[in-house]
């Protein structure tokens, strides 16, 4: 069983998403989608006698994000970044919510992010979405906030510090870029 | 000394205080090997503090914090964590630092190494970094990283002035020119005007490097 956490405001999770998938299915692995609500990230704008570190943070910032634009366009993805980040609880609570395979809500919903630049803390957006997915379980848009803040601490227990991040047995990964140990790992088991 | 410029087909910036530098100089140098070219290695210190925050520890206990948010340290102790299996799959102990060390000396030592012995330089990053990261290595001492040189088979006659002339100087230049072309942290390789920053990035530079045959690969840690 391998538990993957994900954002839908992260482009790292974003761009993880079909590799994980794809090494799951190559496996015949038993996939486990979970939210985690990351801290937003925007670029910082040069200030006016930027210090070290404030010219560190936004440099790396700008650079993160030319990074995945070059590996999104390796998977066919023109990733555009909103102006501004934003968060996206509701639909992270939905997957929180989901008892059947969550795939095609969180294709949409990265989709719609990222594409689209929708809001998917807007309930119509996000009920949008919903509808347009086979059946997901019993969703309670009502309810998918308290669901999501259930779904945190369980992850923050966890220590997950960012997404993706990757669970399995007692290892837990950041970054798609350990796909290769966990496909060792999932081998092994 | 350009930092974005190099005659060579890429340019590789480490520091030894920091464990994904560490993580990343054995495929690094496989993937030199492989291609049987030089890459240009180059020295970035890192200034954590401005950044990070600063700490220090003693015994395993934090004495002293200061600018760490909660963050921060969950990220740190990840960083740790993950760095250190990498570095045991290499073979290698990889122990927290106690503190955030001044590494300017070692890093000058790699530009000595460059301009006098470049075929020593693999020679010296593992006589520097595996007994760092063990804890045996005070790199603030000049006459620890002058052992270091001569145990890797570089003569270290003339290193003293080189490092408080010559070699300051060089490396002081070069760690100004950073952040306005885009450069931040260890390992950060340079192909070309682009710049990446990680060892997730080997399986793409390699690909480059061997001429962008076949389909172009994602990033990923090679084990």
């Amino acid at each position: 069983m391998l538990t993957v956490f994900i954002d839908f405001n992260s482009p790292a999770s974003y761009l993880a998403f079909e590799p994980t998938l794809q090494l799951v299915k190559r496996l015949g692995t038993t996939l486990r989608w979970k939210p985690f609500r990351t801290t937003l990230q925007p670029i910082p704008e040069k200030v006016p006698n930027e210090s070290q570190g404030q010219s560190h943070r936004r440099v790396r910032a700008l650079a993160r994000e030319r990074t995945h634009i070059h590996y999104a366009k390796l998977q066919g993805i023109e990733l555009k970044f909103p102006v501004a980040p934003s968060r996206t609880d509701l639909a992270l609570g939905v997957l929180a919510q989901c008892s059947k395979n969550p795939e095609n809500f969180i294709r949409k919903a990265f989709y719609a992010y990222w594409h689209n630049h929708f809001d998917l803390n807007d309930a119509n957006i996000v009920s949008e979405i919903i509808e347009q997915c086979e059946d997901l379980g019993d969703i309670n848009i009502a309810q998918a906030l308290h669901s999501l803040e259930s779904a945190q601490k369980f992850a923050e227990n966890a220590c997950i510090i960012d997404a993706p991040a990757y669970m399995i047995g007692e290892q837990l990964f950041i970054g798609r870029e350990h796909l290769p140990w966990i496909e060792e790992i999932l081998l092994s088991t | 000394m350009e930092v974005l410029k190099s005659d060579a087909p890429l340019i590789v910036y480490v520091d030894v205080k920091s464990p994904y530098a560490f993580v990343s100089i054995k495929p690094t140098l496989e993937l030199e090997k492989e291609l049987g070219v030089e890459f240009d290695w180059r020295p970035l210190t890192l200034d954590i503090p401005s950044y990070l925050g600063s700490a220090e520890k003693r015994g395993g206990k934090v004495i002293r914090s200061e600018g760490r948010s909660q963050t921060a340290w969950n990220t740190i102790r990840y960083s740790y964590r993950d760095a250190r299996r990498y570095a045991e799959r290499q073979g290698y102990i990889l122990k927290g630092t106690e503190k955030i060390w001044d590494t300017r000396i070692a890093s000058i030592a790699i530009l000595w190494v460059r301009q006098t012995a470049r075929s020593r330089l693999s020679n010296f990053f593992e006589v520097v970094y595996p007994a760092f990261w063990r804890r045996e290595l005070d790199v603030e001492d000049i006459s620890v990283v002058e052992n270091c040189l001569e145990n890797a088979g570089v003569s270290s006659q003339g290193f003293r002035e080189f490092e408080s002339g010559d070699g300051r100087t060089l490396h002081d230049n070069l760690q100004k020119q950073f952040h306005a072309k885009g450069i931040y942290g260890v390992p950060t390789y340079v192909i070309g005007d682009e710049v990446y920053f990680g060892r997730e990035h080997l399986p793409y530079l390699r690909w480059h490097l061997k001429g962008r045959v076949g389909p172009t690969p994602d990033i990923a840690y090679e084990i």
